[in-house]
């Protein structure tokens, strides 16, 4: 290193030098000047000619807006100043002759009319417009138009917009036609304003930290039935993978490691600044993996989205507290649009293909898939009036026929959402939105929840003991076999009957005062209300058809409800001071949230079939489950600025729950960083690097233990009609949060006029007194584990982010982004505690599991060694088979665009993982597939050591997934009264995976069962579908 | 704007106060009235959940059952006992569950209610002295108490041998006194020590036809998981051994299984009897024996037989399909001659069932029986039919579960010499579930468990009056 610092310092000094010297000769004449002083510096620009004139004459003229240019003629040079000027001129050979033209010149002015627009071709309202090296500017009107005269050419306008790469143009003369100027993104955009985790509004670059912003517009390109799906290629330095294809899955989203071996690694979500559920508490009634796979981000709403933004868990979230060790993703809804009314209608269609890629049987295709349709309709209105009232209205409707036979996999959505805005006086304001979303989707049975289940059944061997059994390697059947198998598998699928529906109702109200110019105070409140209702009908005709034997008593339905009220409701006062040199931004609030979850099991069995309420059944059995959480907190935040490019920031914030022991207060989390904005040095002065900031920040964010955790409890269940007692939990009176402590440190640089935009850092996240369920011992007596603050849990990894635009021209651009994650995850410590699992099977099968010394959750099963005939000989238990977490992760995408055509691409990756086949290692024990075992053990021992070298059956899980790649046409008609614009998409949706493993490496629902609530981190592929591909097309008017 | 800072401060004051707890505290739970009925009734649903536990384990890994499923044990069968293994974890939890119920009940909710009799507290001893007979019974050895010191399975016998002398001393109930007795006769049994065994075996016939069954609640999830794996479960999970078919199933349902859970026996006076008779072939008196096994024959002729539709039984769990599903012939090893009536037809017709103990033995088996080895052989074959589906026959092949992993892992106390599997040479060499089919379909079993008993039971693990 010492090595490189004397050349990277020379290397500095060269582009600064270099740099400043060319900047200073192309700057000549600004602004009014003395008519007489501008012939000077005329000669002196041109000193072989000599100019003859009689000074007096030009005594006291002034003119505005001349700039010599270096690079044209004298002759240009001069026709400009007749322009601007009372002057004519005579040049003949060497000799230039000047004199006062007595005629008042009518100065004339050219006008340059365009349009500004982003990429999508939406117009840009409010974008600057100015003339390089004059004062002269205007702005765009609300449809993005704008008209600016120049005096002198050529001449070269300016544009800029918060959050977009300055445009410039040069015109050598007038344009006879409206020009149009197109905007990119910059990825960047240090300028622009952001709110989540600081309390209230603060630019980017004043944080320490990282603060991803997603615009609306980037979401509604891609194509998707649910926002984590939107997201995952879309947040540079975050892994969103959603473990099934059927709907309502859970995803599993992870940013800096899994840094809880209790909770999952999913962000909290908040929505213009109420928290929504989001898989925060398990499913615990029913116990069905339908239940517990569900994933209530599956239906968060999306559609009225202005942007979202992100942000890791460390001194990012600090000021979240107890709950944000995971980071947070904030929604802000759209509350207002142009001016006037405007309404635009969207229609979406194609077709849905299964993701066959990932079956072993050919035939399995064939039994257990078909084609299917998508359908989706947005109308939206928007419109804002002169007095500052703007609204925003919007309802779509989807649905999904699912590429399961039978419509099993069918989802309907319906969403209706409202925002307004009001300036209700000079300094308040107020902000409203409602949303209501209506799900509905119908889930088979997956993974092996005994009997037949359809992947099961087909792929894992089990048909050979299901039904009347078929022989199991389905593409040796012939013709009439797999007739007989399809015809019994078409009755199974068609007589399940497994339903969900959520409604979902979620409302944010806010309010900004501003009782003096520097002050300001915010109230937000706001509420989240989904319920979820699940039915699964079992009836006796199923039964029998799956059974082989005739059932007639044993028909059943299960509800299951669960229905979940979150309150949040925060304050917070800002108050900015500038003096001299240095900025004040002070913040301080109180944030509170209250969650309920109230979950309602009733069931019926012994039911005739036709009946879907349970009060036809013979015995009627029920259940609930309560849990309330309630979580406040206190934060202070100091901003501190000096000459706008060093900043300071301290925070903290202070934590009350009910969840915590007895012997445990308030908890504190404090937070401490600077960024310091080098390229704002006067002496730093480069056309090389456009922008260069230096960031570093520490920080700590929590876990909140659950509800009543911490509490030693006696449990009822009932007895013959009785209350019988037992232990509940041992009870904790230590009880805490645990605290992740996170160093990290980075640099964002913008090379070559933001065509090169490169964001590097590096994190250290350690988990101290992480929540450990340790397993009861069984001579406690005890059969719940209880949580306890005993582990530590290390990530660390680099983060890069790097966005290159090799092509940016008045018709074309074309860019490319990426992003590179290392990910080390490593429990140092389990404070004396025994291993335990998050996920799989038993100790002596295949289980994910947590243990000192090990990445969490990786894979634990048997290690089989076969001797020189392929038999095996030895087996050691409870082996380490590999990580589920992979060491790299990002995404890739790419954008084109040539005048009003667009198009795009993006996918996500992976390296490092392992993942256990545990359908592989099924097929293997039915006798359906011989897998990756040697033939001497199975002449040997046939298929009865089959649990004995799960290690054959783990996998790499390295992929490349091309989730979205898009096409769009904008056709604007000029003229046309009818509309404003069309735009035409075409959309595939998942159409290439490239895999190491022979399993989807996302589709792990079984390893995932507990994504709800519960620490999961992938890693079986059991019994799970994919999820599926769509062909999709678009229509979008806007009038 | 002052109205809303007073709005917010009063609403954050009202939502920071209501916060309920759903769940019922130990502070709470003591200090309410009535406390140990509901502590007794956990102790009797912990009895039940225990017997689920080792009643399906027990038959998996014996010779009574083969696993034919994918739910369960599936190494328990071919003998894998492994420290670490989920059931091994799940047997002792359970049985010390109990255990640890027991002991807070005595020490914490019994003083704490006013309102307890000391009929309470003997019920309560009751379950101490069990859970520690099933832990000596079951286990190489097992901590006394939660993360206590490892205490062997003879001295965990002595544990339930002083906690069953509290049980009978405070209680006047004689049909529990009797229980007591028998239980201890058991330990005594265990322990080998004959002269205990036999005054307490004596003196439990007081009760001629003493049965103690616990009941279970299947519409309060505590269904009786062996009638689930024999019975109610279809396709059909534990298939037993061909000769031991008609024993199957002991317990069934009619109408809606969870409405129709049936008790499973914890202590019978067959085993006073069975106990008798070991003891009088340990002092070389055949005669003695035979009239104890002729008096064991006499009860269990009028324990209980009911006829029960079993045509859905069709041993269709998977793993193998060469179960016999008609009236085939089947002889208990190569050496044996075929015997009828042993493998049931269920689809002519009911079938019986014998809800509390059944046997093939006769009157006249008994008596043509002649050696110390033939009649010691006929004891441990009825021992093995009587005991059917109750979770007994593992003490007689003298297989013992270790403690398991998670206990190791959180308790110092556990040296390694307790988690290894006790499993006898004798057995472990075997396969105990097997059998052959021959051409017409008659069934020949592998090895004859009750014979290789008898040709080692010298060896301490097994026979322990010999």
């Amino acid at each position: 290193m010492k090595k490189h610092l004397p050349l990277i310092m020379l290397l500095f000094t060269l582009l600064v030098t270099a740099n400043y010297s060319y900047a200073n000769a192309l700057t000549i004449a600004y602004e009014q000047k003395k008519l007489k002083s501008l012939i000077e510096e005329l000669q002196l620009q041109f000193e072989e000619m000599e100019f003859v004139y009689n000074p007096n004459s030009f005594e006291g003229l002034l003119v505005n807006d001349f700039i010599i240019q270096r690079s044209s003629s004298l002759k240009a040079n001069l026709d400009n100043l007749e322009k601007v000027a009372p002057i004519s001129y005579l040049v003949d050979g060497h000799t230039v002759a000047l004199k006062r033209v007595d005629m008042p010149v009518k100065v004339q002015e050219y006008q340059i009319k365009g349009i500004v627009s982003d990429e999508q071709q939406i117009p840009i309202p409010g974008a600057t417009i100015v003339i390089q090296g004059t004062n002269r500017g205007t702005s765009t009107d609300m449809e993005g138009h704008f008209s600016i005269t120049s005096n002198t050419f050529p001449t070269t306008i300016e544009i800029s917009y918060l959050g977009y790469n300055t445009l410039t143009r040069t015109f050598t003369e007038t344009p006879l036609e409206v020009q149009s100027f197109i905007m990119t993104t910059s990825m960047e955009a240090l300028n622009e304003v952001v709110v989540t985790g600081q309390g209230a509004d603060v630019r980017k670059k004043r944080l320490p930290t990282q603060v991803t912003t997603i615009k609306g517009e980037d979401l509604e390109k891609i194509s998707s039935q649910r926002i984590d799906q939107q997201l995952s290629a879309q947040l540079p330095n975050a892994q969103i993978n959603l473990t099934g294809g059927q709907a309502g899955a859970t995803s599993i989203i992870r940013a800096r490691g899994v840094n809880s071996a209790f909770l999952n690694s999913t962000p909290i979500i908040y929505l213009d600044g109420v928290r929504l559920d989001n898989l925060n508490t398990r499913a615990t009634l029913g116990g069905s993996s339908q239940g517990s796979s569900m994933s209530a981000i599956a239906d968060i709403p999306m559609d009225n989205i202005e942007k979202i933004e992100y942000i890791n868990g460390g001194a990012a979230t600090t000021l979240y507290g107890s709950d944000a060790a995971n980071g947070v993703i904030q929604i802000f809804t759209k509350k207002g649009g142009k001016m006037g009314t405007h309404v635009s209608v969207m229609a979406e269609s194609g077709i849905e293909t299964p993701t066959a890629d990932f079956l072993y049987f050919d035939r399995s295709k064939d039994l257990l898939f078909r084609n299917g349709l998508y359908q989706k309709y947005n109308l939206n209105l928007n419109g804002r009036s002169s007095t500052d009232f703007g609204y925003n209205f919007s309802a779509s409707f989807m649905n999904s026929s699912g590429v399961q036979i039978h419509d099993q996999n069918e989802n309907m959505k319906a969403d209706f959402s409202t925002g307004f805005k009001a300036k209700i006086a000079d300094n308040f304001d107020y902000e409203s939105s409602f949303i209501y979303v209506h799900n509905q989707y119908k889930r088979n049975r997956n993974g092996n929840q005994g009997g037949y289940t359809g992947l099961w059944f087909a792929e894992d061997g089990a048909s050979k003991i299901t039904g009347p059994g078929f022989n199991n390697r389905l593409d040796e059947l012939s013709e009439e076999e797999f007739e007989e198998m399809k015809a019994f598998v078409d009755n199974a699928e068609r007589l399940q009957d497994n339903q969900i529906i959520v409604n979902r109702f979620t409302t944010s109200q806010s309010f900004k005062y501003k009782p003096i110019e520097s002050l300001m105070l915010k109230f937000t409140g706001g509420l989240d209300y989904r319920a979820q209702e699940q039915t699964v009908v079992q009836t006796n005709e199923y039964l029998t058809a799956t059974r082989g034997q005739e059932i007639t008593d044993q028909g059943s339905i299960q509800n299951i409800q669960r229905n979940y009220l979150g309150i949040t409701l925060e304050f917070t006062a800002q108050h900015t001071y500038n003096t001299g040199d240095f900025s004040f931004i002070s913040t301080v609030g109180g944030q509170l949230f209250r969650n309920k979850d109230h979950q309602i099991l009733y069931s019926g069995t012994n039911i005739r079939d036709g009946a879907l309420t349970i009060s036809d059944a013979a015995v009627k059995d029920s259940d609930e489950f309560l849990s309330e959480v309630l979580n406040y907190g206190i934060y202070a935040q100091e901003n501190i600025g000096y000459k706008d490019k060093l900043f300071l920031d301290l925070g903290i914030r202070g934590d009350r729950n009910p969840a915590f022991g007895d012997n445990i207060g308030t908890q504190f989390y404090p937070k401490a960083g600077a960024s310091y904005m080098m390229s704002q040095e006067s002496w730093f002065n480069t056309n090389l690097i456009s922008s260069l900031r230096f960031r570093g920040s520490f920080g700590i964010a929590g876990n909140l233990p659950p509800a009543y955790a911490n509490e030693k409890t006696i449990v009822f269940d009932g007895y013959l009609g009785n209350q019988a007692a037992a232990f509940g939990q041992p009870g904790n009176e230590n009880l805490k949060p645990e605290k992740t402590h996170t160093i990290e440190g980075g640099v964002d640089i913008a090379f070559l006029r933001n065509r090169v935009n490169l964001s590097a850092g590096y994190y250290r996240s350690l988990t101290k007194d992480a929540l450990f369920y340790i397993p009861s011992s069984p001579s406690s007596g005890y059969t719940v584990s209880q949580l306890q603050n005993i582990g530590e849990i290390e990530n660390y990894g680099l983060e890069f982010s790097v966005q290159v635009t090799p092509i940016q021209t008045d018709n074309i651009s074309l860019s490319f982004n990426a992003s590179v994650n290392t990910l080390h995850n490593e429990v140092l410590d389990a404070g004396g505690a025994p291993a335990f699992n998050l996920n799989g099977f038993s100790a002596r099968t295949l289980q994910t599991v947590v243990q000192e010394g090990y990445p969490i959750g990786f894979i634990r099963g048997n290690y089989g060694t076969f001797d020189e005939n392929g038999v095996l000989e030895e087996t050691i238990p409870q082996s380490y088979l590999g990580t589920t977490i992979p060491d790299l992760f990002g995404n890739i995408g790419m954008n084109f665009s040539y005048k009003d055509f667009n198009l795009f691409a993006n996918g996500s990756y992976q390296s490092g993982g392992y993942g256990a086949n545990w359908d592989a290692q099924f097929r293997y024990y039915y006798g359906a597939a011989e897998g990756n075992i040697p033939q001497g053990e199975i002449d040997a021992n046939g298929r009865a050591n089959w649990l004995n070298f799960t290690n054959r059956f783990v996998e790499k899980t390295d992929f490349l997934k091309i989730r979205t790649i898009g096409a769009s046409y904008t056709f604007r008609p000029g003229n046309s009264k009818a509309f404003d614009y069309i735009i035409l998409g075409i959309t595939a949706v998942n159409p290439f995976n490239f895999t190491a493993s022979s399993f989807d490496p996302e589709a792990t629902i079984s390893g995932a069962a507990q994504g709800q609530g519960g620490a999961s981190t992938g890693g079986i592929s059991y019994a799970t579908y994919s999820a599926p591909r769509q062909f999709l097309t678009s229509l979008k008017i806007n009038f | 704007m002052k109205k809303i800072i007073i709005y917010i401060v009063l609403i954050t004051g009202l939502f920071s106060a209501c916060v309920e707890n759903p769940n019922v505290t130990e502070d709470v739970y003591l200090s309410n009235p009535h406390a140990v009925s509901s502590w007794l009734n956990g102790l009797k649903r912990q009895l039940a959940k225990t017997s689920n536990t080792v009643t399906i384990n027990v038959a998996i890994t014996s010779d009574n059952y083969f696993n034919n499923y994918s739910q369960y044990s599936k190494v328990f069968d071919v003998l894998q006992i492994d420290y670490f293994d989920v059931d091994v974890n799940a047997i002792q939890a359970d049985v010390q569950a109990l255990r640890e119920l027991a002991t807070y009940g005595i020490e914490t909710v019994y003083p704490a209610d006013e309102n307890a009799t000391e009929e309470d507290l003997s019920f309560i001893y009751f379950c101490l002295g069990y859970s520690n007979i099933l832990g000596g019974e079951l286990f190489t050895g097992l901590p006394a108490s939660n993360l206590g010191e490892v205490l062997s399975s003879a001295q965990t016998l002595e544990v339930a041998l002083e906690a069953l002398d509290q049980a009978i001393a405070f209680t006047d109930d004689q049909q529990m006194i009797a229980v007591c007795q028998l239980l201890k006769a058991r330990a005594y049994y265990n322990l080998g020590d004959a002269n205990n065994a036999y005054t307490e075996a004596t003196e439990a016939l007081a009760v001629p036809e003493l049965l103690y069954q616990i009941a279970y609640d299947g519409v309060n999830s505590l269904s009786n998981e062996m009638q689930n794996a024999t019975y109610d479960a279809l396709p059909n999970r534990l298939a037993p051994l061909p000769r031991l078919d008609f024993l199957d199933p002991k317990y069934y349902s009619t109408g809606t299984p969870s409405t129709d859970q049936k008790p499973v026996t914890l202590v019978k006076a067959e085993e006073a009897y069975l106990i008798l008779a070991e003891i009088a072939l340990a002092q070389n008196d055949i005669a003695t024996a035979k009239s104890n096994l002729i008096g064991l024959l006499s009860l269990i002729n009028i324990r209980p037989k009911v006829l029960v539709d079993d045509s859905g039984e069709t041993r269709n769990g998977g793993n193998r399909t060469d179960y016999p599903l008609t009236a085939v012939k089947v002889r208990f090893d190569a050496n044996s001659d075929f015997k009828s009536g042993l493998v049931l037809d269920r689809q002519q017709g009911s079938i019986t069932v014998s809800t509390v103990s059944g046997t093939h033995v006769t009157a006249a088996d008994i008596d043509n029986a002649q050696t110390i080895d033939d009649v010691l052989y006929h004891v441990y074959l009825m021992r093995q039919e009587v005991f059917m589906s109750e979770g007994r026959r593992l003490t007689d092949l003298g297989i013992k579960y270790p403690i398991s992993q998670i206990e190791q892992d959180n308790n110092s106390n556990v040296s390694d010499e307790y988690i290894e599997a006790q499993i006898p040479s004798f057995v472990a060499d075997k396969n105990l579930d097997d059998f052959s089919t021959d051409a017409d379909g008659n069934i020949t079993i592998t090895v004859d468990m009750n014979k290789i008993i008898v040709e080692n039971k010298n060896d301490v693990a097994i026979v322990p009056f010999f």
